[in-house]
């Protein structure tokens, strides 16, 4: 019996110390574009551009990004504020072109701090994995949430999606006390 | 022979005669608003009114209707000027459609685009069932220019749910497109 137990505390020890380690969740906030939110493990800042029919462009972006347990987390920003009037259709297009051509899951409102935008969940075509993402257009930019299990994870329902995109706040009086200032993007 | 088609000709008179009076149709017009910025098509008499709404975001609006009724279903384009909140507009027109929807059973939610390229204007439509079987209210909502645009088609729980000339109403919008012999309408000066 007492061999049993042992047997099996042995097995329960194993197994944790084999799994991956889970990264601790940190928050971020960036007081010049007026949003923080939370996520795991290391952060990279990348540049890039955004495009698109209505927007025209390119327009600057910058990617803030994680990596944890094979979830990639993303939070995109892009600047439109010499568009900004035209806020309701060019945060529309960003959203139809994230989820053109692809499954759709889920597609619903995302009201935080009295800013609306959308929830929507895609499966990534050739079984690349899936994403949910949020979308908002405040302060002259897009913003968008997306994080994405990788196939390598295969745990579609994992409640982290759902904890990143849904951490994100507009007021700064919400962000975690110790949350860490994101930098600019590189030049 | 001459009998046979007598009679063919008689059953004929007599289904005619026993069919439910169909509603008389009244022809589809196309209304355009230069001053507004867009065309649509409804049918019946447009009556134009100004009206009011409330949105946490939005805030206390005049707004401008353009109202019509056809075979129990309710006509309505409302337009609200937003003119110093355009970089809110995604917001704005976000509230919108959550109001439309809120509390009520959403038969479908999709992306909705009017015109193409350049010149797209994205929006939503939306289904629903109204409380208390109080019918079905298609809406289509768009933020363009300034001005937040709703095309509503309503159908009375007595209408027919499934007319085709609901997704003619709210699918009739244009901004850019020109519109050959549209009715021009008169914007209501506020108070």
């Amino acid at each position: 019996m007492r061999l049993t137990a042992l047997a099996i505390s042995a097995g329960v020890a194993l197994a944790a110390m084999t799994a991956p380690a889970a990264a601790a969740w940190r928050g971020y906030i960036s007081h010049p574009l007026g949003f923080a939110f939370a996520a795991p493990g290391e952060l990279k800042v990348t540049k890039g551009t955004y495009s698109g029919a209505v927007a025209g462009g390119p327009h600057d972006s910058a990617t803030y990004q994680f990596v944890d347990d094979n979830i990639e987390y993303k939070v995109v920003v892009i600047d439109m504020r010499d568009r900004a009037n035209d806020a309701a259709t060019l945060l529309g297009e960003a959203e139809y072109g994230f989820q053109d051509k692809k499954k759709v899951l889920m597609d619903t409102f995302g009201r935080v701090d009295r800013q609306f935008g959308r929830k929507l969940t895609i499966d990534l075509p050739n079984n690349g994995g899936r994403t949910t993402a949020a979308f908002y257009f405040v302060n002259g930019r897009i913003l968008s949430l997306q994080a994405t299990v990788l196939p390598a994870n295969g745990d579609y329902g994992t409640p982290e999606l759902g904890r990143f995109v849904d951490s994100v706040t507009f007021y700064t009086v919400r962000a975690a006390d110790d949350a860490i200032e994101l930098p600019a993007p590189p030049k | 022979m001459q009998r046979r088609m007598l009679a063919a000709l008689t059953g004929t008179a007599l289904m005619m005669a026993a069919m439910p009076a169909m509603p008389a149709e009244t022809a589809w017009k196309s209304y355009i608003s230069k001053d507004l910025g867009f065309s649509f098509m409804a049918p019946g008499q447009i009556k134009t009114e100004v009206g009011t709404f409330r949105g946490a975001d939005a805030g206390p609006r005049q707004t401008i209707v353009f109202r019509a009724t056809e075979n129990n279903i309710e006509y309505k384009v409302t337009v609200m000027t937003l003119i110093q909140a355009q970089a809110e507009g995604a917001s704005i027109l976000g509230e919108r459609e959550y109001m439309f929807q809120d509390k009520k059973k959403t038969v479908s939610d999709t992306f909705s685009r009017v015109e193409t390229g350049k010149d797209t204007v994205y929006g939503r439509k939306i289904v629903v069932d109204l409380p208390e079987n109080k019918g079905r209210a298609t809406g289509a909502f768009y933020f363009n220019k300034g001005k937040l645009i709703t095309l509503e088609a309503t159908v009375a729980p007595t209408g027919n749910k499934a007319s085709p000339d609901i997704a003619r109403f709210v699918d009739s919008i244009g901004f850019t497109r020109a519109v050959m012999g549209a009715v021009e309408l008169q914007t209501p000066k506020f108070e």
